[in-house]
Formats: C-alpha cells, structure tokens, sequence
C-alpha cells in the first residue's frame, strides 16, 4: 500500500518541483517562456536522475554498516556532479546569446547546488533507513523461524521425556510375568503394545477428541495397574464434555504425577479420582490423589507438572492453565484447556 | 547361609527376583518389603548379607534408606534408570541390573557377589550414595532420631551447623544430628536457596532477618527463629550476589 503510495508521491514531487522552477523563472525573474521551460525541464530531469542513482547505489552497498556515511558521501558526491552537467548542459542549449539570463545562471550555481544537495541528502537518508530496516526486518524472520523450531524442539522433548522409565519398568513386569503365569504376561504385553500403539499415532496430532485421549489413558492405567496389583483404584467422572478435545500427552503426565505421588507418598490402597467437564468454552480436568502431607517428594519427581507447564505456555501463551492444591489429605491437579483455541487450531488444519 | 532382602515395590519385581534365586540353595530370602521404611527396618532386624535395592520407592527412596544404615550390607540395584546414573554405578564398582532384568545377566551378578562374599571383601556403597545420582536439588533431608526415620522438608530447617563428622540441623521441632559433611549436604540442596555463610555454617535465605557487623571483616545474622549466625567475608559476598545487594 505504502509501497504504491510513495511512486506516485515521488511522481507528484517532481512534477511540483518543476512548477515551482518555472513559476520562479517565469513569473519572479521575468525570463521568456522558452527559457524558463528549457531550464525547468533540463534541471528537474537532472535532479530526478541523480536522486535515482543514489537510490540504486544505496541498494547495491553490500552491508548496513555506516551506511548512513555512506549515503552522505554519495548525496554529495552525486551533487557536484550533477550540479556540473546542470550549468554545462544549460550553457550548452539555453543560453545562446542571452547575457542577462547568463549572469543569472553564474549567480545561481551555489543556490541549484544546495537544492540539489538537500534533495540527494533527504532521498539518501530515506533510502538508508529504508535499507537499514529491511535488514532488520530479516533478521527479525529468522529470529522468529527460529524460534518456531526451537519451539517444536522442545515440545518433542518434552512428549519424549515421559516414556523411558515406564516401558523398562512394564518390560521388567512382562518378564517377571513370563516365569509366573505366561498368560499372563501375553495379556500384559498386549496392552503395552496397544498403548505404545496410540503414542506413535498420536505423535502426530495436534489436538485429540477427549475420547480418544480417555482411551489411551484407560490403556495406560491397565498397565500400571498390572505393575501396582489392588493398590492404585481409578475413578472417572465424565460431565458431557464429549465434543472437547485437548492436545496429546498432557492429562498422561499429570496422572503419572498423580500416581507416583499417591503411591510413592502411601503404601496403603490409592484412590485418583478424574473430573472432566466442558465449563463455556474451557475443558476442566480436576485430578485428585491422596497424599501425605509431611512426605517432601523427593527429587526428581518435579518434572511431570514443570513439563506441563511449559507446554501449555508453549501451546497457548498463557500460565494459569495448571493449578495445584492440597490439603491435608489430598492434592489436586486442575487442567484447563481453552476450547476456541483448539477449534481454530483444527480448522486451520 | 546368606541372608537377603528383597526391596522393591512393585510385587511382580520382587516375585521375579524370588524366582530367579530359587536355584542358589545357599541363599534364604529373610524378607520382602515395598518401600524405604520397611526395607530400613527389616535391615536393622535381620542383617542381611545381600539387599536387592530397587532406587525409585514410596516415602523413602532406595539412596535415602542407604543413607541412614551405618555399615549398609552389599547392594544389587535393581533400576530402570538411564545411562547417565549407570556412569556412577560403574565408577563405584557396585552391581546394578537394569530392568527389565534377564537371567544371564542375573547370574553374573550372582556369581560376581559369591565370589566377593566367599573373600570377604565388598565394595563400599556409601560412596556412591554421596554421589548426586538424581539431576536437580534436594527439597528434604532424612535423619535417623532414636531409632525413628524422620524426613526434614527444606523449608522447616533453620540453619544447619558443622559438628566434627556429623552435621547438626536445626529445625522448628528441635535438632538432629546426622553423619555428613557440610560439604556434601550443600551441594545437594538448591544454592538458590541454602548458603554457606561460614565453615562452619549452612543457612536459608528466607529465615535471614538482619546483618550487623562484627568484628574486623566479618559479620553476624540474625535469623528468624532467634539464633546468630557468624558470617565470613566470603559467606558476606555470597549473600551479597545471591539477594542482589
């Protein structure tokens, strides 16, 4: 727009400066037509030609260093010469046998040259910043693609970091199964491969219907459920949220977190209870788990909800997604998810 | 006869363990417990020849019990753990079997420990538990108090003082004297959070109430809970950078 904008402005500029030379030949100074015409149209020409090679030098300068130097010094350099070919040009096709308009043009040469030199200084300055600020504004792309990877580098590690230790210890389970009630073990297996089944295929997903994630999560809890026998107990409760969707491998953590918490911090039976509901536009997930309040959790145990965090911050640009509170008995974990967000995300897809 | 105890908790973990010891008629499992606490006890009871220590456990950890017995018996780890942690294991010269474990590699450990049990000579687990084996800061410490484990949450100590061998840490609910160097407990707790403001002592920023001068070049602190605390000129310049003064 701008860009359209500024041709026709310089188009104008030009036309202007020719009617201000003429009216000042013509109308201040008395000169004939002829005259004023000649001269009007001879320097404007000259003055636009040279405004235009100090545009296209100031392009073809390789860098933004001192590029404002730079300008400067082709302005006034660019100046004396065109102010030269002005008065020779001049001399050469209007003068003629006209004295009066002779000593006129001799007296002139250091007015023409300021004026022209103002015009190269302004154009050059303006095609130097313009240049500066592409520059910039390159920069600025890359910074902002880099990120964007940088972004979908971390977003990939932090999905990588929840597996390791799960499939070694369900491995450990299947094998300890093997030897005790192969049947067993072949059950195991499967629901191990069908959980590791839905994790490749949602690597790919941006958002997943809640249903879909509730599966997986089911397929999850059967395992660990293998690995702990009667203690972990795990409760749903589903209020219509059956239209919500959320993005993969955030609500697995925090029930990894939940569990470890719960049966790390007691040795007796452990009941989570999951609240999901659809609150206008925001998909609420309350997860609640015993715990013991004098039990510190040790270190290495903090990353799960860290994770999280910085994911939803990734994902949605926002920090108060991920709540936590305890009381003396319980500790609970509220996921919340902006739905429109998820829905435009699915759209542009 | 040897005697071993079987501490993991998860029930299918120990059940293979079990299973895979039945052969070695030389071995009688005294006990199987499911965390920390129980592992702590049955050790205390029935000073066992060989433990099976599994490391990530309920309330107390497989480090944290280690921790608090004083001549701990020979250990097998039994661990998911990453390659990272395995470094240590190795440079300590103590066994470990990654899970999922498999039976060859079970019986090499095996033989290795019958071989080292009938030359009495094992290699000594404390070192490696000084190692920092987990990744990030400590945010409790656990303490042996007549006879009873007792676990510190880091924002319940007050300060903690250098007592010969031992570090004496004082709490809201009293002190408790624990086997460790001042040294060692500072690097694992967070430098964010705990400095060492002299030899002798280790503080939280937060129970920090005033500075005065002292004598010559150092200082005195007076926390929340009313002690005083000499401060060195370097411990001064940590504080300095740590509150941004």
């Amino acid at each position: 727009m701008i860009k359209k904008n500024i041709h026709w402005l310089i188009t104008l500029l030009a036309v202007g400066v020719l009617a201000v030379h003429i009216f000042i030949l013509r109308g201040v100074m008395l000169f004939d037509w002829e005259i004023a015409i000649q001269d009007s149209c001879i320097s404007t020409t000259l003055l636009c030609l040279s405004v235009w090679s100090i545009v296209l030098l100031i392009r073809a300068y390789p860098t933004t260093a001192a590029i404002f130097v730079y300008s400067l010094f082709i302005a006034a350099l660019t100046g004396f010469v065109t102010t030269f070919i002005e008065i020779e040009a001049l001399k050469e096709w209007v003068v003629k046998d006209h004295t009066l308009y002779k000593t006129w043009l001799t007296r002139t040469i250091p007015v023409r040259f300021i004026i022209i030199l103002i015009f190269n200084g302004w154009m050059a300055t303006t095609a130097a910043l313009r240049k500066n600020l592409t520059g910039l504004e390159t920069r600025f792309q890359q910074q902002a693609d880099a990120s964007v990877l940088l972004k979908e580098a971390e977003l990939f590690k932090l999905r990588q970091q929840l597996q390791p230790h799960f499939l070694y210890n369900s491995l450990n389970s299947i094998s300890a199964l093997m030897m005790i009630s192969p049947d067993k073990a072949q059950d195991m297996l499967g629901k191990l491969s069908d959980f590791l089944r839905s994790s490749v295929k949602r690597e790919s997903e941006d958002t997943l219907p809640i249903k879909d994630e509730l599966n997986y999560i089911q397929s999850y809890l059967d395992i660990e459920s293998v690995r702990f026998g009667d203690r972990l107990q795990v409760l749903f409760e589903l209020e219509d949220a059956n239209a919500a969707s959320l993005p993969p491998f955030l609500l697995q953590p925090i029930l990894e977190n939940a569990i470890k918490f719960g049966l790390y911090g007691k040795t007796g039976a452990v009941d989570i209870i999951i609240h999901i509901v659809l609150e206008s536009n925001m998909l609420v997930i309350t997860i609640t788990n015993p715990y013991d309040p004098d039990m510190q959790p040790p270190r290495g145990t903090g990353f799960g909800l860290e994770g999280i965090n910085r994911r939803l911050f990734l994902l949605y640009a926002r920090t108060d997604l991920l709540e936590t509170q305890k009381n003396d008995q319980y500790f609970t974990t509220i996921l919340k998810i902006p739905q429109l967000h998820v829905q435009s995300n699915t759209d542009r897809r | 006869m040897y005697k071993v105890i079987l501490i993991d908790d998860e029930p299918l973990a120990r059940q293979m363990i079990r299973s895979l010891l039945g052969p070695y008629k030389q071995i009688e499992i005294v006990a199987e417990c499911g965390d920390g606490f129980q592992g702590f006890k049955a050790i205390q009871e029935h000073n066992p020849d060989l433990i099976f220590l599994d490391i990530q456990m309920p309330r107390l950890n497989g480090f944290e019990m280690l921790e608090l017995i004083e001549n701990p018996p020979a250990v097998i780890f039994t661990t998911a753990f990453d390659e990272y942690a395995l470094k240590a294991f190795e440079a300590h010269a103590i066994d470990y079997l990654l899970k999922p474990i498999i039976k060859d590699r079970f019986e090499k450990s095996m033989q290795k420990w019958l071989h080292q049990a009938t030359v009495k000579e094992h290699p000594q687990v404390t070192a490696l538990v000084e190692n920092n084996i987990y990744e990030g800061y400590q945010h409790r410490i656990v303490v042996k108090d007549n006879g009873l484990i007792r676990i510190i949450p880091a924002q319940d100590i007050h300060y903690i003082e250098a007592n010969d061998d031992y570090i004496k840490i004082v709490t809201k609910d009293g002190s408790y004297l624990k086997k460790n160097t001042l040294a060692h407990i500072e690097t694992t707790l967070d430098p964010q959070h705990f400095v060492r403001v002299h030899r002798s002592y280790l503080i939280p920023v937060t129970q920090l109430l005033r500075i005065e001068p002292y004598e010559k070049e150092s200082h005195i602190a007076l926390l929340h809970c009313g002690a005083k605390i000499l401060v060195s000129k370097s411990g001064m310049a940590k504080l300095k950078s740590i509150l941004g003064w």
